[in-house]
């Protein structure tokens, strides 16, 4: 995973990934976005550079925190341009997935 | 270099190629089969976990069919192929559109009863029933649904055996049936080992190339040399590997799929999550299934979380949360491509109007039975659809079924190399032989004609069976 793809990762499960402990189920998201398929991955990082170019220059600006992390994520699981809509989707089902399935009830 | 030389090379180890080289190794023939994933314990991990996705999944289940929207799809990459993941539903290929098939696409030897024949064979080779008892939880929801609404529902047969070791029924996939037959009559089969490209010359297949992996993870170069050479990888590997290989006439063009929608449903009552559920409402059928899914408590989160509602408070009472899908015949068609330079094919999905209004009606029926069985709230997988409580709610959804909001998957994934002998829609004759090829055969779900509506496994088994038999009192 990427610097932004490991904080989207982390911010969707806590809200200030910044002083987060490590991900539960970083790895099986780390694996899986390694193994998926050579064109889907390639989008996905385009993605997570323009985003993460985007997140650092709110930083710059002195304008990133959680709440602003929060609106542009809301804002990308509604979007209306699939690919964005799907980038955030892909990320949402890794990390729900593997946090709930390695829940101790979950095997239960 | 790993060097062999075979009668009979299978290349694929799912429902075709299972059946394909349990025949032919039954009929004497020196048979070798080439399996790109693992062979895996089928009791070493639990259904549809996490730990399964990783050990027999391709890509870990993370694949999709570009468009508008996307679909996800997943498959299987193990020994026994997608019968090692998917639901163990069985259903015989509906003789009314084995008919079609016939006459559209002109497939000799093609009638019901020529594939209820080898339907009955496969039935008993591998215990397909249904169940003993009642129903469980999940699934008699639908029955009870269906019921008060007065529409059809079905309990499918499942292709399960009860064990009495083990006290429970067991999926009879590939990797517990017809691979170690196949194994017992003498085919070797060759795991962890990959065909990337066939070599021709002059109309006939003379090596197949790829590599193999050893224990430990040492690769080495695979060159297999062998008279016959059946490609059984399914719809979107069969036709990737052929593409790769220049074999290209009516390969890869018209995938077919069933588009899938679901709801996350929430009940006053726990229910299993242990086994999908095995009744169907057929009341839309074959345009229009309604069913369940795998359930597990990852299972309900994506499914919650794909309504982009808020659902914290229904996830944490998972247990009364199970999920039910629509899934249709679409009008609509794809392709597959293998690109140079790119490992994965590429594939591409096109949804037609009259899809997108058929998932819209599936949604709305799958949230009239589910309240109707009782639910209290429904969670459809479409971003900003609204949480339904009451059957008046439901009509708010017909809106909400467009291009930029649905989430879709499908695990069915048929018809990229269709059978028959009009040649200019097919890619193969009526049993399967690749045109221009005189020892090129595939045998997989590529062959189906179309989507047939139901789970596929039994087609795509009745088909191969024929299509082997073929080829032994042919050669």
């Amino acid at each position: 995973m990427r610097w932004f793809e490991r904080q989207l990762a982390a911010h969707l499960t806590r809200p200030d990934p910044d002083e987060a402990e490590p991900l539960e189920g970083a790895d099986y998201v780390d694996g899986a976005l390694r193994v998926m398929p050579m064109h889907l991955r390639v989008g996905i990082l385009t993605e997570s550079f323009a985003f993460g170019a985007g997140r650092l220059l709110l930083g710059r600006a002195g304008r990133r925190d959680a709440t602003t992390a929060d609106r542009v994520i809301a804002r990308c699981r509604t979007s209306r341009i699939d690919v964005v809509r799907q980038y955030v989707r892909v990320f949402e089902s890794l990390v729900l997935f593997a946090e709930n399935e390695l829940l101790p009830e979950a095997a239960a | 270099m790993t060097t062999l030389d075979t009668e009979a090379l299978v290349i694929g180890s799912g429902a075709g190629g299972a059946v394909t080289a349990a025949s032919l190794a039954a009929a004497g023939r020196e048979v070798t089969v080439v399996e790109e994933g693992p062979a895996v314990d089928p009791d070493a991990d639990a259904p549809f976990s996490l730990d399964e996705m990783v050990a027999k999944y391709r890509h870990r289940g993370l694949s999709a069919a570009l468009g508008s929207p996307g679909i996800a799809y997943a498959e299987g990459r193990c020994v026994g192929g997608s019968t090692e993941i998917n639901s163990g539903l069985y259903h015989r290929l509906p003789p009314e559109l084995a008919e079609e098939w016939r006459v559209r696409y002109r497939i000799d030897e093609f009638t019901p009863a020529v594939l209820d024949r080898y339907a009955e064979t496969i039935e008993r080779d591998l215990s397909v029933s249904k169940l003993t008892g009642a129903p469980p939880p999940a699934s008699a929801v639908l029955e009870r649904g269906a019921a008060k609404l007065g529409w059809r529902a079905v309990e499918f047969p499942r292709v399960f055996r009860h064990d009495d070791g083990l006290h429970r029924d067991v999926k009879q996939t590939m990797a517990r049936t017809l691979i170690p037959r196949a194994v017992d009559a003498g085919a070797q089969l060759l795991a962890d080992s990959c065909v990337t490209r066939l070599v021709t010359r002059g109309g006939r297949v003379v090596e197949a190339r790829g590599r193999r992996r050893h224990p430990g993870g040492r690769d080495e170069p695979l060159s297999i040399r062998a008279e016959h050479v059946f490609v059984c990888g399914g719809a979107i590997q069969t036709p990737a590997l052929l593409q790769r290989s220049g074999v290209r006439h009516r390969i890869g063009g018209g995938l077919k799929l069933h588009p899938t929608i679901k709801i996350a449903a929430r009940f006053p009552q726990r229910l299993n999550h242990d086994e999908v559920p095995m009744h169907r409402v057929t009341e839309f059928a074959p345009n229009l299934t309604i069913g369940g899914s795998a359930s597990g408590r990852g299972h309900v989160a994506l499914a919650l979380a794909d309504s982009t509602a808020e659902y914290a408070d229904a996830l944490a009472d998972w247990e009364r949360v199970t999920v039910y899908y629509a899934a249709i015949r679409s009008d609509g068609d794809g392709r597959v491509l293998a690109v140079p330079g790119i490992r994965s094919p590429i594939v591409t999905y096109r949804l037609t109007e009259s899809d997108m209004s058929r998932l819209a009606r599936g949604l709305v029926h799958l949230g009239e039975v589910l309240l109707a069985a009782g639910a209290q709230e429904l969670y459809p997988s479409v971003v900003g659809g609204a949480v339904v409580r009451r059957v008046d709610e439901l009509g708010t959804w017909w809106d909400s079924v467009t291009r930029s909001r649905t989430n879709l998957m499908t695990v069915h994934l048929t018809s990229t190399v269709r059978i028959g002998e009009e040649r200019d829609l097919t890619g193969a004759d009526s049993f399967g032989r690749v045109w221009g090829y005189e020892n090129l055969r595939v045998n997989d779900a590529s062959l189906l004609p179309d989507a047939p509506g139901v789970n596929p496994q039994a087609a795509i088994m009745a088909i191969a069976s024929r299509n082997a038999d073929q080829f032994l009192s042919a050669s």
